[in-house]
């Protein structure tokens, strides 16, 4: 939809078709581009992605869309089209609530309908947000409940602190978690992070949203055997606090404008966890992300979609070694990202060259006892990038045509960054080896779990479709109840 | 005592949505007889044989209408745009979902 607003506002009138699955985010994506009644014809998403596929199956539907698609472009305007409804400011509500009930549990469960039948809550119960318990939750930090901090897609709804807080009373959180909530809205509404994406794309993404530092022991996440899973108040309601204050301020709906064809997995807290930092023997892996060791720290990244893991093995079944695991995680990338050459050089889906296809970045998680391991065989995290990055390379004179066009053109484009083309200039030519990765730091490398050590990850496009990046690192700040996190 | 005796007030924790510009779209063009038409598709498979059927239909319909189809990224780039719409009288977009 933006970009036949955009065509409209360099003076073209144009029509916009839409499948009917999609009608309900067509319109809401009119208006938030400005031109709610941009002309718009809809066909049937039980005829179009059915019918597709050829030329011969797709006409019937065509010939029978012709003429309201003529009518579309040159039918004149109705005076409601032409003189849309003015610019207001939308806010869902009164800013307090009364819910009444004979009883507390009556008003409690009054409160969950409500809020579920307005879509302002994700389907579990909710804690009543009233205005002490959101008080409660602003004590956990220093900053102004009237501080935006950024703007949440698809609506662009304004993140305040204080929307922040009252998604966080939502969702269960405590004060104490209410600076690492911050930190990873921070990140999602960051200028140049593409938060759209993970949002409603109908490939159902998901994020990572990973602690590290020592606020994630002083507010008690388990790091350890489990770290994805229930039973930690944190682990479980810092992400689902992110969740809410995405979809209360973001306003999305599934099957509305959130388009996830399934659905995330873990869609309630998405996948929230900690470092370990008592067992890794590594340094937390903000350090890499220019922070120094000893910072809290927030990191969202977006990964795949309904089946986003891949298990690189190790654990408790079979026997392993860290070598073996290290030949699994090198013969996988290679695996899945050899035939992902040629998409260098494709323009992008996004306003970028290179958007949203292409290379990719690998999020791999190792238990702590397998890191060891591997610190044992001399590697630390920058090591072990420069070595999974080596055996990720692919002999020249193994490339199609196709591939070496692909890696040339990602060189001219961009998509292979200035400071890289060096070297890509120099595998590309006979005798030389081109790496799978654009650059070793598409690697992310975090310790969590315990023993016995076995590795798994997580990967995605290394540029977004609708933004600059898909990974962000903020410090936690502002805290009032941890030492971590509390300066500035 | 009423029956409703407990009330619970709650705070809202819906974003605020600023106030936009909103624009009228452009006037149609009165007929598609000696236009310039643009189809753009953002690629993804099918649009093309949309389009294909398309293009057919408007030109044996109105044989002096020229065809300019574009394929591009998912919302049609700044550039892309600019490039494009000096060269379009009206267009149809498809994006295929």
């Amino acid at each position: 939809m933006a970009g036949t607003v955009k065509l409209e506002k360099l003076g073209k009138p144009g029509v916009f078709i839409n499948c009917d699955t999609f009608d309900d985010d067509a319109k809401s994506a009119s208006h938030d581009n400005g031109m709610p009644t941009v002309r718009r014809r809809i066909i049937k998403s039980s005829e179009f992605y059915k019918l597709r596929g050829t030329v011969k199956d797709i006409r019937p539907l065509v010939e029978k869309v012709f003429d309201e698609l003529i009518d579309a472009l040159t039918r004149p305007l109705t005076s409601g089209e032409a003189n849309p409804p003015g610019a207001k400011e939308e806010v869902d509500g009164p800013p307090e609530i009364t819910i009444t009930g004979e009883s507390f549990p009556i008003a409690i469960e009054e409160f969950n309908q409500q809020f579920l039948e307005k879509r302002w809550g994700d389907g579990l119960p909710l804690v009543p947000p009233t205005p002490e318990r959101v008080g409660w939750m602003l004590s956990g930090t220093v900053r102004s409940p009237h501080e935006v901090i950024g703007k949440v897609n698809p609506r662009q709804g304004a993140a305040t602190i204080e929307k922040i807080a009252i998604n966080a009373v939502m969702a269960g959180a405590k004060p104490e978690y209410l600076p690492v909530i911050i930190a990873a809205m921070e990140a999602l509404t960051d200028e140049n992070f593409d938060d759209l994406h993970i949002l409603v794309s109908a490939g159902s993404f998901s994020l990572i949203i990973v602690v590290g530092g020592p606020i994630a022991d002083e507010i008690n996440m388990n790091s350890g055997i489990g770290f994805l899973g229930h039973g930690w108040r944190a682990n479980n309601t810092i992400g689902r606090a992110v969740r809410l204050a995405t979809l209360n301020i973001g306003k999305m709906w599934p099957g509305a404008n959130d388009m996830g064809l399934t659905g995330r997995v873990s869609p309630h807290t998405f996948y929230t966890f900690a470092e370990n930092a008592k067992l890794s023997p590594w340094k937390p892996y903000h350090a890499s992300r220019g922070f120094k060791a000893g910072d809290s720290t927030v990191t969202v990244a977006t990964i795949g979609g309904s089946s986003p893991m891949q298990n690189f093995y190790g654990g408790m079944i079979g026997t392993w070694t860290a070598q073996g695991i290290l030949d699994n995680m090198v013969a996988d990338i290679i695996r899945t990202d050899r035939g992902l050459f040629g998409l260098w050089g494709a323009k992008g889906v996004g306003q970028y060259p290179g958007s949203g296809v292409g290379a990719r970045s690998h999020f791999i998680l190792l238990f702590p006892e397998l890191a060891e391991e591997l610190k044992k065989m001399g590697f630390d995290q920058k090591s072990l990038q420069d070595e999974i990055y080596r055996r990720t390379s692919v002999r020249y004179e193994e490339l199609s045509p196709a591939d070496r066009r692909g890696i040339q053109t990602g060189m001219e484009t961009g998509v292979v960054p200035p400071e890289r083309k060096a070297v890509f200039q120099e595998a590309l030519k006979p005798g030389g080896m081109v790496s799978v990765l654009i650059t070793p730091e598409n690697l992310h490398f975090f310790v969590a779990g315990g023993a016995p050590g076995c590795a798994f990850s997580f990967s995605y496009f290394r540029l977004p479709p609708y933004n600059r990046i898909a990974v962000l690192t903020r410090l936690v700040t502002g805290a009032t109840l941890t030492k971590a996190g509390a300066l500035e | 005592m009423s029956k409703k005796s407990v009330e619970l007030a709650v705070l809202n924790p819906r974003g605020k949505v600023e106030a936009r510009s909103s624009f009228a779209p452009n006037p149609r063009v009165k007929e598609l007889a000696g236009k310039r038409v643009g189809l753009y598709s953002n690629g993804k498979p099918g649009m093309d044989n949309f389009y294909t059927v398309l293009e057919e239909l408007l030109k044996k319909k109105f044989p002096s209408v020229t065809v300019k189809l574009l394929t591009g990224a998912f919302e049609i780039t700044d550039r892309d745009a600019k490039d494009w719409a000096p060269q379009i009288d009206t267009f149809v977009y498809g994006v295929g979902d």
